[in-house]
Formats: C-alpha cells, structure tokens, sequence
C-alpha cells in the first residue's frame, strides 16, 4: 500500500500526502464556545506552516527541544507537527505536573521554547525560571490572565503565525531548506518515560518509527480517513502521541479535542468516535457508572436491564465474533440491542466505535467480557515508549482478556532465558537521550530490546501472555514466586479497590497496601447510611475494613488453587490514609505503582504489618496541587486475613 | 489601572433611613474607573444597604449619586442596569429550573431589542441577534471555566458554582460596574480562589470597575485597591488596605472596643 508504505518516512511527507489526497476532509476539530470548529487538512497545513514559520523567526534552530505543555487542543498539535517541521524535537510534556517535575525534564533536554496552554503553564515555568536558563521564550495559546505579564519573552501563538501569515518570502526558504534536510532518520520527538522506577527516561524517536509503528498498527485495524479520534488522554503521554499525531495522520483521520478536562465524556457523546482508546480504570468508572444508575431505576427497567444484560454474556460475544447462534438467540439479542444495548452504547458516546483497546493496565475478564457482550469490540494491546507502543494487537475473531494478542507487521518478538520479552522492530526507539548506558542495557547489539516484562508466548494461540514487570517478579523466603503485579490486579478487579500494593519478596508471608475507590465505595455508603467526610474518613470506617478483608480472602482462596502463586496469599493488610498521588511521587502520572518509593516512604507501615501489630499511628507528607506541603496523621487498623491451603498439599501455607 | 485616577461613580452624603433606623449616615465616597474597590464592615454596618443604593434598589432620604460625571436623577433599578450596574447577591438569586447558559443568557435580556413579535415567533432578526448574544454568554462561560454545566439546570449544582453562574450572568451584561455582595461568603479555601483569581481576571481582561462587599480580610487585603470601611453606617475609614489595616478605629471596631 503505497499511502501506508515505505515512501513517506516523514512527517512532512505524510502532512503533504494528506493535503493533496484529503484536502478538504476534517483533519481536527476542537470544541469551543459551544460549538464544533474544523480545520480540514488543507487548513490545518496553513496553520501548521505559518506556525513553523513564526517559530523559525523567534529563533527556533534545528536540533533544539520545544516543550509542549498544555491540554489536548489542536494549537497543540500543530505545535509538535509544526517543531518537526523545523528540524527541532519537541518535547510533549504532562500538564498536571508540578514545577519540580517539569524543571527535571526542561533541564535534562535543555529545552530552549517552550509552547504551553495557559496562564498555568507559564506561571510554572516562571516558578523555576532561575534553574533553567536554557530557555529563551514561552509561546501561549489562551491569553487569559496573562495581560498584564512582561510579555518580553512571552508570545501569544496567534501573534506568532502572524509572522508566518506576514512572511515576505525569506522564512519560507528557510522552512523549505529546513524540510529538505529531514529524512526518516532525523528525530521527531523525544517521550519521557513514566519513570516506575526512579527518574524518567527520554526516548528518542525517529520520523522512521513512529510513522513505521503507526502504519504497522493502523493496517492491522484498518484505520481509514473515515476515523474519528477522541483525544483526551495526556499529550505527554506515548499513547497519545502515537494516536493522535502518528495513526490519525497516518491515515488521514480525523482528531477530535473536547472542550475541557470536565466535558470529555459529554462531548465524546456528541463527537461519536470510531475508535476509542481507555486505559482500564476509565472502563471500570463507566461500568461502574452505569451500575449505578441501574440501581436507580424503576424495577421494570432494572429487571429489562438485567434480563437483557444475562442474554447478551450468553451469546453477545459470538455474536460480535460471527460464531454461529441460534436464530432465537439473535433475535433476543436484536430486541435488546433496539430497547438496552444500543441506548446504553449512545449514553457512553460508544455508538459509532468501531475498535475499542485497552493497554497499560491489565483488565479483569469480567469488565472485558461486559463490553464485548454489549457489541462493543474492545480489544487488548501491548506496547511500550520504547517501541513507539505497538508490538501485539488482538485480531477482531481472536480476543481474549488474559493475553494481549500477536506481533504486527514489522515486529518481532522472542523471549529471553531469563523469561522476559524481547523485541525487534521498526518503532524501537534509537536511545535514551543523554544516558547511553541505559540504552546499552536495554538494547543490544543485533537491535533486541528488553521490556523489562515477563511473559511467554501462548503455544496454542501464538498470542503474548504478560506475568509481570521481570524485576518485580521475585522469591518468597519459602522459595515460591513472588509476582506482586498478579495480585495486585487481582484486587483491583475489585471495583471497590482502586490501589493495591503487595509486599514480601524475601520474606515469609506477603501483606498488602490497599486504597479504597471513593466513588464506589462512596455510592455503597451512601446507600447503606454510612456517613463519611472524607477519604480518610470511609477508609477508616469498620464495615468498609470488613467488605476489604472479603475481598482479599478471596483473593487469597483464588491464589490457593494455584499451585505457582499460591505463596502470594495476603496474610495481613491495611487501607491507607490517603489515595496514592502523582504529586506525591507515589505513583506515577500513568497511574502505576512506584513500589520501591512507596516500601520506603510508608516504612513504618510495612514493619507493624509484619511485627503483629493491631494499630499503627502514622504521619505522612502530602503534595497540594500548588506544590505546598502539608503533614497528614491518622491511625491505621492492621487487619489480618485468611489464607488457604492447596488442596494436595497441606503444609503449604 | 488606578494610574487615571478618573472617578467613574461617586457617592455624596447618602443619608438612609428605614423608620426610625439609620442605616447609612452621611456617608461619602468615590470609585475609580478599573479598580477594585472592597466595602467592609461588621454585620449590620450598612454594607449591603449601600450597594442597594448604587444600584437604585434604595432611594436614600438624603444624598446624590454621581455616575460617569453625572448627578444621577431617581430611577427604577432596571434603568440603572441599562447605564452599565451590574451586580450579585449575598443569597444566591438564580432561576433554578434554568440550566446555566440561559440563565446567562437572561443577563443579556436588557440588551435585545428585536420586538416582541419576531422573538414569539424565533425567527428572522430575533435569531440572528440571539446568536450574537450568545456567543458573547459563551466566551463568559468559557472565561468562568462553567463549559462542563453549560446545559445542566442551576438548582442541581454545588454552592460555589452556582455562585460562578451568578458571577457570568451579571458579567452578561457588559457592565461598566459590577456590584459583588459577598462573593465567597460560605466557600472554602479552594473555591475562594478560585473566585479572587475571577475577580482579578475580569477586571484585569474586560476592565471591569469592581465594588465588593467580602468579610474576609485576607482576600479582602489581597484583592482591593482602595477598602471603604462602614460601622454602624457611617464612614470609618477609607483608603489602601495598608492604610486601612493600621487605622486605629478600623481595629477598635473589629475588635470591639466600647463605643
């Protein structure tokens, strides 16, 4: 396929390609004052080159870092579009993170512009102006607030396509000259890992493999310029990246960008993308959200729901997997998609979806399984920043909760004695920018990188199976495998349980961290008439202890039938104080577990958990979200739990 | 802002009284165009009495308020909104059925003049003036940050809020004052923030003169240009928040000391 193929290696190319092939199709849309705005790709081009044309004329240079800082909004986009343009690498940054972390990583790459959302933004970059002196000038798209700053090295980003718009000839020569020098070789952003353990990384992506990913996976799912994407995730984040600037350029899609953080869901509703991405905490909130309001409803419609929700776990999966089923079965499932499922799908803006993934996170059967009953075809993949994300996708008649599907086009995959995964392919970053060591580590001479994840390789169905992260994965004193990750997310299948950190590689027994979702454990409260609060509040209160210590003694019997997990099992655990927080560095901006960060901040915990205790009174330290600090105390209650033996053999636990 | 220094309103010896009660007594003071000017007092020291008479809701016994350089002739309080007095109140005063953009909308109303025929009819003139109004209620609700409750009804929505629906529909208006009764009364520390960054916004973005009544101090020393201190509706002080802050009668009064 010459549009998905091998001659367009670059970003420009691939711009130029969507300009004279899709012209007047949409290219992005965003929400504003109420109303939808498009930009065709013609449009978008303009805006794109007049941008790139502004930021060569406030001195950008080739090679230079431009961080982007801001929520997802098309301005945004172009920004990172418009810096690859010029030969600089931008930079995609998160927007919630507080001014340390962002000094870190404008520090590190030594970032020279910056192009930011907001008043935020640029007030956060002033906090720790001192520290990085490599940057020259701040770029902002929404004036508001901002009047009456020193606008000295601070411009408006209309003001900066002005220069583009009122160019004489001589920055569009430099532009020009600019272009002809990118080749698939040159670097098109540099992602910072999410950093689980310690300090994130810089990936150093080329044009080559992001636009080799990208078509790789696109093929896969047949993307077309028909798509529509809804961008909501952080920019700063691979996924987003890949998705929203890789795949919908790629294929000529079309990016949708809400109005705000708060009307996602209510614009992806009006938007009706055709292919949707949610990591699982946004499939389990929207479940949960619908049980919800089921538990509301009259009792005709609560029992219409449920009796049509059983049909559809029956043979709505087959249905959507065109396996055969009976004629009255169907007939069933269409009267439910006319008067339930469908009316569902429209309430979660899901109507139109055509492919729904779901990565990062592993994904209880039983929320997999309600989604796909509902038509929906949600489907799991396997990725990380280092490979431009795509390296196993799951074919549309081949999908299943607990393995994350085959290689694509342009990946290969095998496993090391050690058992963790290795790969080769098209997307695999070039290094890790300023830390040659690391990338030694990682990558190997003939091109392997390491993922850091153990799994193997599904013999019947050829599909990747993950256990756990390879370095996570340890030994009980007992000698049996310690996987923390396994039963972990075996608790957070629990929609009551939204953290769960385990402890005892090394030791005799494992015990367990856990925190509570407030939302729904908040609604089963208020249900009850238990008043609350506070987080602290709930999480304290002794039915909430009890409905956790039911939850993980089942865990625990589920973990006793495995013969290889079976040591996991939690003897003793406690709810924590407070939710683990980004701010606080306990996990990290992608919501996964700093394990070594949190054993030592909550130290004193994991000791009375293991000497015995019952009570255990504490004092942490939480980050606000202006980055003050304040001190939180509370007294824990530490809980023991059952465990089970293995049926064969009794001595085990 | 306050560089100008042109007086934009002026109230003159504004005598008040309701029965046998006083509530304002000789009490004189002047605003300037684009700042922030804070009423303070303790409770019952004519605070509100005051803005009511600003915006025309008391008729003062004695006294002349002067607007724009003009001594101001007796008016209804909806003629006074039409000259550009805008306000908000202590007890929030939404139509609760209304989702918020028309509630927003409803602080337009002054300004539409397409008649009573085309609007029954909604159609013709009476659209395309109600899209221009709305899309000034939208760059409002946007500037607010209330895009997310845009279409929800008022009455559903938490306290602070509803008291930013209120902020937006007085803002619809394109007031030249805006009159703020106690803005954060009942809020906590995050929504009063949230708040004083508004404040501070529209009057930095649409130069908006302000005039509030707040009993927090703090904001009140953060916000305000100039503080007119009442007590028991006379004029105890009136200047910086500095110099407010270290007038003797001033702390007398907080800290009550007899009279």
């Amino acid at each position: 396929m010459s549009e998905n193929g091998s001659d367009l290696d670059t970003f420009p190319k691939v711009l130029a390609r969507n300009v004279s092939k899709f012209g007047n199709s949409p290219a992005y849309r965003e929400k504003e004052y109420g109303i939808w705005q498009t930009w065709t790709w013609s449009e978008a081009n303009e805006e794109i080159m007049n941008l790139a044309k502004g930021l060569i004329k406030l001195g950008v240079k080739e090679g230079d870092h431009v961080a982007v800082i801001g929520r997802n909004r098309p301005y945004l986009y172009w920004s990172l579009v418009a810096a690859q343009h010029i030969g600089a690498v931008p930079v995609p940054l998160y927007q919630d993170a507080v001014a340390d972390e962002m000094e870190y990583i404008l520090t590190h790459c030594s970032a020279t512009f910056a192009i930011v959302g907001d008043q935020e933004q640029v007030d956060k970059i002033h906090e720790i102006k001192e520290k990085i002196k490599g940057l020259k000038d701040i770029v902002y798209v929404d004036p508001k607030g901002l009047r009456s700053y020193d606008k000295a090295n601070l411009h408006f980003f209309n003001d900066v396509t002005n220069f583009g718009k009122d160019d004489n000839g001589d920055l569009q020569a430099e532009l020009s000259k600019r272009m002809a020098k990118i080749t698939g070789e040159t670097t098109s952003v540099l992602l910072y890992t999410s950093g689980t353990t310690g300090r994130s990384k810089g990936v150093v992506q080329t044009h080559k493999a992001i636009i080799g990913a990208s078509s790789g996976a696109n093929e896969f799912d047949r993307w077309s310029p028909n798509d529509h994407i809804v961008c909501y995730l952080p920019m700063a984040w691979v996924g987003d990246f890949m998705i929203s600037v890789g795949q919908v350029m790629v294929a000529g899609a079309c990016l949708n960008c809400p109005e705000g953080a708060d009307t996602v869901q209510m614009d992806v509703k009006e938007m009706g993308p055709t292919v949707f991405f949610g990591p699982p905490p946004l499939w389990e909130r929207l479940k949960t959200e619908v049980n919800i309001r089921i538990e509301d409803a009259s009792s005709f419609k609560k029992g219409a729901f449920h009796y049509f929700m059983n049909h559809a776990e029956k043979v709505g999966k087959k249905i959507l997997e065109k396996a055969s089923v009976g004629f009255i079965d169907r007939l069933i499932y269409s009267l439910g998609e006319f008067i339930i499922y469908g009316p569902l799908k429209n309430m979660l803006g899901l109507t139109k979806v055509r492919i729904a993934y779901t990565a990062g996170e592993a994904i209880s059967a039983e929320l997999f399984d309600f989604y796909r009953a509902l038509g929906i075809n949600l489907k799991q993949l396997y990725g990380q920043t280092e490979a431009s994300v795509f390296l196993t996708m799951q074919d549309d008649n081949d999908v299943r909760s607990d393995t994350v599907g085959r290689p694509i086009r342009g990946v290969e995959l095998k496993i090391a004695d050690s058992g963790e995964v290795l790969y080769r392919s098209v997307g695999a970053f070039k290094e890790y920018y300023k830390n040659p060591k690391a990338t030694q580590e990682t990558k190997d001479k003939e091109g392997w990188v390491a993922t850091g994840d153990a799994g193997y390789i599904e013999e019947s169905s050829g599909q990747l199976r993950i256990i756990d992260r390879a370095k996570d994965v340890g030994k009980m004193k007992s000698g049996d495998m310690f996987a923390p990750k396994y039963v972990e997310n075996k608790l957070k299948f629990f929609p009551n349980i939204l953290e769960a950190v385990l402890f005892g590689s090394g030791k005799d027994k494992c015990v367990a961290f856990l925190n509570i979702d407030l939302s729904a454990v908040g609604n089963w409260a208020e249900r009850n008439n238990i008043n609350y609060a506070s987080y602290q509040e709930l999480a304290s209160n002794e039915k909430v202890i009890d409905m956790m210590k039911q939850h993980v003694e089942e865990v625990n019997q589920d973990l006793a039938a495995d013969t290889t997990m079976s040591g996991c099992q939690i003897h003793r655990f406690l709810i924590l104080h407070k939710e683990l927080d980004p701010d606080d560095g306990e996990i990290t901006r992608t919501r996964k577990v700093r394990r070594s960060f949190v054993a030592e901040k909550y130290d004193d915990l994991v000791t009375a958990l293991y000497k015995g205790d019952n009570e255990v009174s504490t004092k942490t330290e939480v980050t606000y979200e202006d980055g003050k600090k304040g001190y939180l105390e509370a007294t824990l209650k530490l809980v023991d739990a059952q465990t089970y033996m293995l049926k064969e053999k009794s001595d085990a636990a | 802002m306050s560089e100008k220094n042109s007086v934009i309103m002026e109230v003159k010896n504004i005598n008040l009284r309701f029965g046998g009660v006083i509530a304002i007594q000789d009490v004189s003071f002047n605003i300037f165009e684009g700042e922030i000017r804070a009423i303070i007092g303790p409770n019952g020291a004519g605070k509100s009495s005051m803005l009511n008479v600003i915006n025309g809701f008391y008729h003062p016994q004695e006294g002349e308020v002067w607007f724009n350089g003009e001594k101001r002739p007796s008016m209804e309080p909806y003629q006074i909104a039409k000259t550009g007095i805008a306000r908000t109140f202590q007890n929030i005063a939404l139509f609760k059925g209304m989702t918020t953009i028309e509630n927003v909308m409803t602080g337009r109303q002054l300004k539409m003049n397409k008649n009573f025929f085309w609007q029954m009819l909604r159609y013709g003139p009476a659209i395309d003036e109600e899209v221009q109004h709305r899309r000034r209620c939208e760059e409002i609700i946007d500037f607010l940050e209330i895009n997310h409750i845009r279409k929800t009804p008022v009455g559903s929505l938490p306290y602070g809020l509803q008291k930013r629906v209120e902020l937006a529909r007085a803002l619809a208006m394109d007031p030249k004052i805006l009159l703020l009764d106690e803005p954060m009364a009942g809020m906590n520390v995050e929504e009063k923030q949230d708040m004083s960054r508004f404040i501070i916004d529209v009057n930095e973005e649409f130069g908006t003169t302000i005039a509030l009544i707040e009993h927090d101090m703090a904001v009140v020393m953060d916000l305000a240009d100039r503080v007119v201190v009442l007590d028991y509706g006379k004029l105890l002080a009136d200047g910086t928040p500095a110099e407010v802050q270290s007038n003797q009668a001033v702390i007398d009064a907080y800290l009550g000391v007899p009279h």
